[in-house]
Formats: C-alpha cells, structure tokens, sequence
C-alpha cells in the first residue's frame, strides 16, 4: 500500500515537472516558437496543454506523409528536432479579427522566418501557417493549425530533400508536418 | 569662381534626379505585384490561400527533381524563376470583393512593361487575363488574373517563365488549377 502510494506520488511529480518545464520552454524562452504560443494564448485567451502523450492519443490517424511519398510511410521531420504544443477543447473564435490575428503572429515570428503559405477560412476559423528558415544545411519549419476548439503549433527541421518534395504540394504541407510530427514513433 | 559652383550645383542636381531616376525604374520594372491590398478579404473569404515561394526554395526544389519527362519540364520551367507568389480568396456568396480591389492589380499592371495575352482561354466560369512583362533579355514575369463572382485568384510568376507551359505548373507550388488551355498561338495586346 506504501509502495504504491510512493509511485503514485513519484509519477506525480515527475508529470508536473514535464508540465512546468514544457510550459516554460513554450511561454518563455525568448524563441520564436515561445512567442507564437504566447500570441495564440493572448489572441485567444486560451492555454495550451503540455501532456503531448495524451494529446497525441486522440490525434487522428495520419496517412497524408505516407501519401505525398507515394509509399511507405517515412519520418518528415529530422530525429529529436521535433517541438509541439497542444491547444484542446477550447475555443478559438477570432470573433471577425483572423485578418489582424494573421498580422500579429506574423509579427510574433520575428523577420528569420519567411511566410511560406498561409490558408485561412474565416467562416470556419480554420487555419494553417508555414514559416520557414533556413537553418545552414537543413530548415527549420513552423507549421501553426488552429481549428475552432482545438490548435497544434509544431516545430521541425527538414532536409533539403525532404523540404523540396513537400514544396511540390505547399497546400497539404502543414498537415504532413503535423501530422509526421505528432505521431507515435511506433508506426 | 561663381560660374564653376554654379556647374558643380547643376551637374549635382543632373545627378541627384538621374539616381531618383533609376532608382524608380528599377522599382517600375519588378514584376512583383503589389497585393497587400487584398489582405483584408481573409476576413470575408471561405477560403483563403496565400503562398510565397522565394527563389532559394525554387531552386532547391528544381535540383531535387528527377529524370522522368514530367520532372524534367517542371524543372526546365521552374530553373529561372526567382519567386511565385499567390492569393487566392474563395467566398460563399457573390459581391464580397469590390471591381476597386481587382482595378488595384489592374493598375499595376497598366504599365508599359507589361502586355496583355489575348487568347487564352480557360474551362472554369469567369474572366482570367494573363499579363506578361518583358524585359531586354526577354520574359521577366507573369501575371494571371482570375476573375470569378465567387473568386479571385492572383498568380505572379517572377522569372522567364514559359507561358505555353504554364498549363504544366497548375497544382504544383501553391499554383491552383485555373484551367488554362494551352494557346494555340498567342497574342499580345497592350
């Protein structure tokens, strides 16, 4: 009984350590990716979830990577490269300001990224932005989903290779990042 | 003495207004297009797609291309270009945007460096007009308006870009399917 009140405490601490230390490196930092979860934060008074495990549990199954390859399925992102915040349940409502939310994150990414392609849809309050930078001999890729409850910001590097098969299709390239990005390495 | 300032000022100003001069024309013959003034239709829009591939990314992506005959042409066609650029609103009713916000392109393109193509025709309703801007070394840009009551659609190429072929660059690079027939032959109106 005392053991295993021991490890349930134990487990305890360790959650809310990740949980501390993932929303420190999110809302501060001073990095790019810092400062978009914080604009989607002020923007829409939301705040993110840094339990990815059980976030990536409810992801939907992802097949859009292994399509663009036109084959067997192949990790996009360059391995330990990857950062991802969880925005669920919660509600993204631009209330008709997704033209000046477009402005402010674009502001909040700070001038090394470029925008590579934005997709909006007001009605539906959808939205999808690629940055990209160059980063010497690979780039590194900022894909920002935000959906009316729930939004995924994920950073990742790519090689060149990579970057280029992606750029043929830029339209379903956030959703290949995304998805590459939030998947169990199991698959 | 009075008459060597008087040349020294002259020859300054003849300067100063040739430099202004250049540095317009320089500003005059990009065939980047000005579309900020589109931005506030993501606002309206069902659906909007605003794409900016630079010349680095283009370049990176031409030399990543195969053999293939189909890999081979988009490479040929994407070799030179130094950007393409789109924006794309979709709505879900007619008369969200104004004749103001496509005149706005229009004007730009009224300028003695770009020509009208006449004579290309596309499957999909609507108005799609094709400009091109030449230069002394030849093609230096592209520009295609398409005009629907629903949509509108800007796609600006920067670069020697093949107009028989721009049929081949639909669905590639952000470019949508603008269902442009290949022109028989092409005309030009300015």
């Amino acid at each position: 009984m005392k053991k295993s009140l021991t490890i349930t405490v134990l487990l305890l601490i360790i959650a809310l350590a990740l949980n501390l230390s993932s929303a420190a490196s999110a809302a501060g930092g001073g990095d790019d990716f810092g400062a978009v979860v914080k604009q989607i934060e002020q923007f829409y008074h939301v705040k993110h979830q840094s339990i990815p495990l059980l976030a990536r549990a409810s992801m939907k199954a992802a097949t859009t990577a292994a399509r663009i390859k036109g084959g067997e399925y192949k990790r996009l992102a360059e391995a330990g490269s990857v950062r991802v915040v969880f925005f669920e349940n919660q509600d993204f409502n631009s209330r008709g300001g997704i033209v000046g939310f477009k402005a402010s994150l674009t502001t909040a990414v700070g001038q090394t990224w470029s925008p590579l392609i934005q997709t909006l849809s007001a009605t539906e309050e959808e939205q999808t932005y690629i940055f990209i930078r160059n980063a010497g001999e690979k780039f590194n890729v900022l894909v920002v989903t935000i959906e009316r409850h729930d939004a995924v910001v994920v950073q990742v590097n790519l090689k060149p290779a990579t970057l280029a098969m992606l750029l043929r299709d830029p339209n379903d390239m956030g959703k290949a990042i995304t998805d590459d990005a939030t998947k169990d390495d199991d698959r | 003495m009075k008459t060597l300032f008087q040349s020294v000022l002259k020859l300054a100003t003849l300067s100063l207004l040739l430099i202004a001069g250049f540095s317009v024309s320089a500003r005059a013959q990009s065939a980047r297009l000005q579309l900020a003034n589109l931005d506030y239709l993501a606002g309206k829009a069902s659906q909007t797609v605003d794409v900016n591939i630079d010349e680095k990314l283009l370049h990176l992506t031409a030399s990543f291309f195969g053999n293939e005959p189909d890999e081979k042409e988009i490479k040929a066609l994407i070799n030179g270009l130094k950007g393409i650029y789109v924006k794309s609103f979709e709505f879900e009713h007619e008369g969200e945007y104004s004749a103001a916000d496509v005149e706005a392109i229009r004007t730009q393109l009224k300028s003695s460096a770009w020509t009208k193509i006449v004579g290309i025709v596309s499957k999909k309703e609507g108005d799609v007009e094709v400009y091109l801007m030449s230069d002394n070394n030849g093609i230096s840009g592209l520009a295609v308006l398409s005009i629907e009551p629903k949509e509108l659609t800007v796609v600006n190429i920067i670069g020697p870009v093949d107009i028989a072929k721009l049929a081949t660059l639909e669905d590639q690079f952000g470019i949508p399917d603008l269902g442009i027939e290949r022109p028989a032959k092409i005309k030009s109106k300015n």
